[in-house]
C-alpha cells in the first residue's frame, strides 16, 4: 500500500504537481501509516516559527529583488568593465565577476540571467567572442556567487541542517573565489586564442564610474564586516541589507519610486520567500518522519557493506548529489535530502561545514545539467536558444566546474582553511 | 463571480504577504536601534517577527499560485506537447486543492490544540498561529479557482491576455 501511494504521488509530481502538495500529502499518508496523528506534520511546520535565522531568508530576497529592479546589475557591469575591460578576455571576466556578485544576493534563483543576460550577451557579441562561448558562459555564471553571503541557498542549508551560518559563510568563499578564478583563465584563455579586441584603460572613467557605483560597492562591505566582524547577527544584516538596498534605489539613485515600484517588488519577494519556504515547511514533517522511521540508518547499514572509507564515501555522494542537482532544484533539494544524508555524512566523518559546501557546490553545477537545469530553461527562455545548443554551449564550463568540485571534495582545507 | 472572487483572492495576499514582508523589515530594525542605541529590546517583536515569516510564506505561496510558479520536478510534464500539457494542468490544480483542504483540517486540528491548551498570556500568539489553518485554506482555494478558471492570464503563454502583455512590454 505504502508503495503504492508513493508511486502514485510521484507520478503525480513528474506530471508538474507542485512539490509542497507532493510532501505534504506524503507526510500525511506517512504519519497514516505509522499510526501517529497528521497534526504532527503541522507541529513540524509551526517549529519554523522558533527558528530566528529564518526571518533572514525573505530580508535577503527582498534586498536582491529591490536591487534588481533597481538596475544594481547594470551598474556593477559599468563599474567592472571600467576595471577589467581593457584586458583581452576583460569582458568575459567582468561577466563572471557581475554574475556571482549579483547571484550572492538574489538567490540564484534565475534574476542573474535575466536581469544581466539581456545586458551582457549584446555586449560579447559585439566584442566579437564567440557566440557559442557567450552563451556557455551567460548560462553557466547564473549561478556562480551561490557560495558567498548572504546567499540563501547556504541560509537555507544552516537551518535545515544546524550548522552555523556564519560558519558555513565562511568556508564558502575560498571555494567561490577558486571557481571564479578557473573560469576567468579559462575565458581569457578563449579570448586570446579568438583574437577579442580590448579597449584603452582609462583612469578617469573608472573614477567615474565607481564614484556611480559606490553604494553598490559598499554593500557587500557592510554585510561581510557586521556578520564576521561580530557586530550584527545574520538577521539583523539581513535587515540593514535590504533597508540599505531600499534607501539606495529610492534615496540616492532614484531608479525605484517609493510608492509605485515598491509594492510590486515586495509582493515579487513574498513570492519568491512563499515558493521556497512553503516547501521546507510541509517537509520538515515528512523528514522528520522518514528519520523517525530509521531510513537514513537502514541506508547507512546498506552502504557500510560497500563503502568503507569517507573518501570513497564523498564519490559517491558527489554522483548522487549531481543527479538530486540534475533533477530537483535547489531548494527543495536542501530541504528534502540535506537531513537524510547527515546522519551518514557524521558516521564517515565528513565535516558538516565541509559537506554543506560539497552539497551546494554539487548543486550548483546541477543548474546546469539537464533535464531540470534550472538555468538552461532560463537561458532558453532569455536568448531564444534551444536548450540542447545551451547545454553544448555550456560543456566546456561544466567540465571545469566539475574539476573543481573533485578538489573541493578531496582537499578539505580549501573549505576548512579557517578552523 | 469566480473570476471576482479570485481577483478578491490575490488582492488579499498581495496586501498581506506584502504588508507582512514590510512589518517584518520595520520589527527587526527597531530591534537593532533597541539593542545598538537604547541598549534594550523587545522580546515580543521577536515572537512576532518569527510569525510574521509564517504569513509571507503562505500568503505568497498564494501569489506563486496565481502565477503557476511552483517549484516542481515535472521531468514527464516537459516531454508533454503544450497542448497536453494545459490538459493535464486542471486536473492537477484540482488535486492540488484537495490535499491542500485535508492539510487545512490537520492545521486546524492543530491549531484548536494550542488555542486551548495556551495560558491567557500566550492567547495572542495561538491567535497568529493560526495564519497555519488560514493559509492552507487560502491555498486550496486558490488552486480550486485555478482548476476551475485555468491559467489564463499568467502560466499560458497562448493567451489572449498573455500575449497582450508580451506585446505591451515589447513596446
Amino acid at each position: 500500500m505504502t508503495f503504492l501511494v508513493v508511486g502514485i504521488l510521484l507520478l503525480f509530481a513528474l506530471f508538474g504537481l507542485p512539490l509542497f502538495v507532493v510532501l505534504g500529502s506524503g507526510g500525511i499518508f506517512a504519519s497514516i501509516g505509522a499510526s501517529l496523528e497528521p497534526e504532527i506534520l503541522i507541529i513540524e511546520l509551526y517549529r519554523l516559527a522558533t527558528q530566528p535565522n529564518l526571518i533572514a531568508i525573505p530580508l535577503f530576497t527582498l534586498a536582491g529583488m529591490i536591487m534588481a529592479a533597481g538596475g544594481s546589475p547594470q551598474r556593477l557591469v559599468r563599474l567592472f568593465d571600467a576595471m577589467f575591460g581593457w584586458m583581452a578576455g576583460g569582458l568575459a571576466v567582468v561577466t563572471i565577476i557581475s554574475c556571482a556578485f549579483f547571484t550572492a544576493f538574489s538567490g540564484a534563483s534565475g534574476v542573474t540571467i535575466i536581469a544581466l543576460g539581456g545586458l551582457l550577451y549584446p555586449m560579447l557579441k559585439q566584442a566579437r567572442y564567440q557566440e557559442r562561448f557567450s552563451l556557455g558562459l551567460l548560462t553557466s555564471a547564473g549561478s556562480l556567487g551561490l557560495l558567498f553571503p548572504p546567499s540563501i541557498a547556504i541560509l537555507l542549508y544552516g537551518i535545515v541542517s544546524g550548522v552555523n551560518i556564519h560558519d558555513l559563510f565562511l568556508a564558502g568563499i575560498v571555494p567561490g573565489l577558486l571557481l571564479l578564478l578557473m573560469l576567468s583563465v579559462y575565458s581569457l584563455r578563449v579570448a586570446k586564442k579568438s583574437q577579442v579586441p580590448t579597449h584603452r584603460f582609462s583612469f578617469s572613467e573608472m573614477l567615474r564610474v565607481v564614484r556611480g557605483s559606490l553604494w553598490d560597492i559598499m554593500l557587500p562591505l557592510v554585510i561581510i564586516i557586521g556578520i564576521f566582524g561580530g557586530y550584527v547577527t545574520v538577521t539583523e544584516a539581513a535587515a540593514l541589507t535590504a533597508a540599505y538596498a531600499l534607501f539606495m534605489e529610492t534615496v540616492v539613485y532614484k531608479t525605484l519610486n517609493l510608492w509605485r515600484d515598491i509594492p510590486r517588488v515586495l509582493s515579487d519577494s513574498a513570492a519568491l520567500v512563499g515558493s521556497i519556504l512553503i516547501i521546507l515547511g510541509v517537509a520538515m514533517g515528512l523528514t522528520n518522519l522518514l528519520i523517525d522511521s530509521q531510513l537514513p540508518m537502514r541506508l547507512l547499514a546498506l552502504m557500510e557493506q560497500h563503502i568503507s572509507s569517507p573518501l570513497q564515501f564523498l564519490l559517491l555522494l558527489n554522483l548522487f548529489l549531481l543527479v538530486v542537482g540534475a533533477m530537483m532544484d535547489i531548494f527543495s533539494a536542501i530541504v528534502v535530502v540535506v537531513p537524510l544524508i547527515l546522519p551518514l555524512a557524521a558516521r564517515y566523518q565528513v565535516d558538516p561545514v565541509h559537506l554543506g559546501i560539497i552539497f551546494l557546490a554539487n548543486l550548483e553545477i546541477g543548474y546546469l545539467t539537464p533535464p531540470v537545469g534550472i538555468n538552461l530553461f532560463i537561458a532558453s527562455q532569455r536568448f531564444a536558444k534551444p536548450i540542447l545548443t545551451l547545454f553544448k554551449a555550456a560543456l566546456p564550463f561544466l567540465l571545469l566546474m566539475l574539476i573543481w568540485l573533485l578538489l573541493l571534495t578531496y582537499i578539505p582545507a580549501l573549505t576548512l582553511w579557517w578552523q | 463571480m469566480l473570476t471576482r472572487l479570485r481577483r478578491a483572492l490575490v488582492l488579499l495576499e498581495t496586501v498581506v504577504a506584502s504588508g507582512s514582508l514590510l512589518l517584518l523589515l520595520l520589527l527587526v530594525l527597531t530591534q537593532v536601534i533597541a539593542r545598538d542605541v537604547f541598549e534594550t529590546g523587545f522580546p515580543l517583536l521577536d515572537v512576532i517577527s518569527r510569525h510574521l515569516v509564517l504569513f509571507v510564506i503562505f500568503f505568497g505561496a498564494g501569489l506563486v499560485t496565481e502565477r503557476g510558479q511552483h517549484i516542481r520536478i515535472d521531468v514527464l510534464a516537459s516531454l508533454l506537447s503544450p497542448q497536453q500539457r494545459k490538459i493535464l494542468l486542471r486536473p492537477l490544480m484540482g488535486l492540488s486543492a484537495l490535499l491542500c483542504a485535508a492539510l487545512t483540517w490537520y492545521a486546524g486540528l492543530f491549531w484548536l490544540g494550542e488555542w486551548q491548551y495556551a495560558q491567557s498570556n500566550e492567547r495572542w500568539a495561538a491567535v497568529m498561529a493560526a495564519v497555519i489553518p488560514v493559509g492552507f485554506a487560502v491555498l486550496a482555494l486558490h488552486f480550486l479557482l485555478v482548476s476551475l478558471l485555468g491559467f489564463e492570464t499568467v502560466s499560458d503563454p497562448d493567451s489572449e491576455t498573455a500575449k497582450a502583455q508580451a506585446k505591451a512590454k515589447s513596446t
